[in-house]
């Protein structure tokens, strides 16, 4: 360090610890130093002015050769398709054994859910035909109970009471002989007869469940005719204990009667399902 | 100047022209590059401390390449050449970063 330098920057280096070559760079690189600059200088010195010395060319050559090198390796690895290419056997049998377990894997998660996909759509199925008989059944209560229509084969019985003579009782036991018959759905003109139905007297009629009705008293029954029709008709039974009121009784079979009088559907108060 | 433009030059051909690496010499393309680069900055410190001989630096330079090519291929050989590769790199890497440490004592003084 000469004493004409005395710029900033080299009383700063003044003050740094003394430089060792440090851990005996290439020691094969080893020369005179060149005394008097500081690092800094000798690589500016270096960068500029230009000079195409020996030196300069075969450094440049070398570095070239290294930036190519660089570059090509840098752009090979970059390439997605490749990136396997420059794999040593070993590394591609750990690979190749990696992707192994992993196809296992995924397979085993495919069955898996697979499976309870299957699971998932015989439960639904399931579900389903479970709706259909619920649906169902309340269909076949419904007609048992009055909340909906029904049709099929039947009687109509119809009961001109020119008279007056016929009450309740008769008309309750008309319906008795139907229900034993295996009648399953009644209609009363326009009533529809359930199990809590009730029949009284009153002014010129019959009330049934509280509905003041007329003669000529029709029912519309669904059943079975061939057992509905001889039911009402064996010796003592309803048709002649009517005659014998002198009412007017006709007898039809019909393949289709409609019963279309509807009951609200009630809820019990205190009754409750005990199923479930 | 000449040096770092050369540098330039390479990387910028090898971008362009973008041979295809033949397979034999491809498992040690990458241990020569950074071989390479051990050598450059090896020289660097060298040229910074004032004692930069081009004909070392070209010996060095062939010399680290091809060592370190031949000590990967030595090691595919005996069936170890990832762990060698490995340790090739490690050991370029630590010299790479003491003449980095040299480099910049000189360059920024600190």
């Amino acid at each position: 360090m000469s004493n004409e330098d005395a710029t900033p920057e080299n009383r700063l280096r003044k003050e740094l610890p003394e430089e060792v070559p440090a851990t005996a760079p290439e020691a094969d690189e080893v020369r005179e130093p060149e005394p008097g600059l500081t690092g800094r200088q000798r690589l500016v010195k270096g960068l500029w002015p230009p000079r195409a010395s020996r030196a300069q060319l075969i450094v440049a050559l070398l570095l070239f050769g290294l930036g190519f090198g660089l570059a090509v390796q840098v752009a090979s690895n970059s390439d997605s398709d490749s990136a396997l290419r420059g794999a040593r056997q070993e590394d591609l049998v750990r690979i190749l054994d990696e992707l192994d377990d992993r196809t296992q894997r995924l397979e085993d998660e495919k069955q898996g859910l697979e499976k309870q996909r299957d699971e998932l759509e015989n439960s639904s199925d399931q579900a389903e035909e479970a709706r259909k008989q619920t649906v169902e059944k309340e269909r076949q209560l419904g007609i048992l109970a009055g909340t909906v229509a029904a049709q099929g084969p039947g009687i109509t019985i119809t009961i001109d009471d020119t008279k007056g003579t016929v009450e309740a009782d008769m008309l309750l036991d008309a319906i008795q002989e139907l229900r034993a018959a295996g009648a399953e759905a009644i209609q009363v003109n326009d009533v529809r007869v359930v199990a809590g139905t009730y029949l009284t007297d009153s002014d010129n009629g019959v009330s049934v469940d509280g509905n003041k009705i007329n003669a000529p008293y029709r029912f519309q029954v669904i059943g079975n005719p061939k057992d509905l029709e001889p039911a009402l008709n064996i010796p003592g039974g309803v048709v002649q204990t009517l005659e014998k009121e002198q009412a007017i009784v006709t007898v039809e079979r019909s393949d289709k009667i409609v019963v279309d009088a509807l009951r609200a559907a009630q809820r019990p108060d205190y009754a409750r399902s005990s199923s479930r | 100047m000449i040096a770092v433009l050369g540098l330039v030059v390479g990387v910028v051909a090898g971008l362009l022209v973008r041979p295809e690496v033949p397979a034999v010499v491809e498992p040690y393309l990458p241990i020569a590059v950074v071989a390479a680069l051990d050598a450059v900055f090896g020289g660097l410190r060298a040229m910074l401390d004032g004692i930069f001989d081009d004909k070392v630096f070209v010996v060095s330079f062939l010399s680290n390449v091809v060592v370190a090519a031949l000590i990967v291929f030595l090691g595919d050989k005996l069936g170890v050449g990832a762990q060698l590769s490995t340790g090739v790199v490690v050991v370029l890497g630590i010299r790479i970063f003491s003449n980095a440490a040299a480099i910049r004592r000189h360059v920024f003084r600190a």
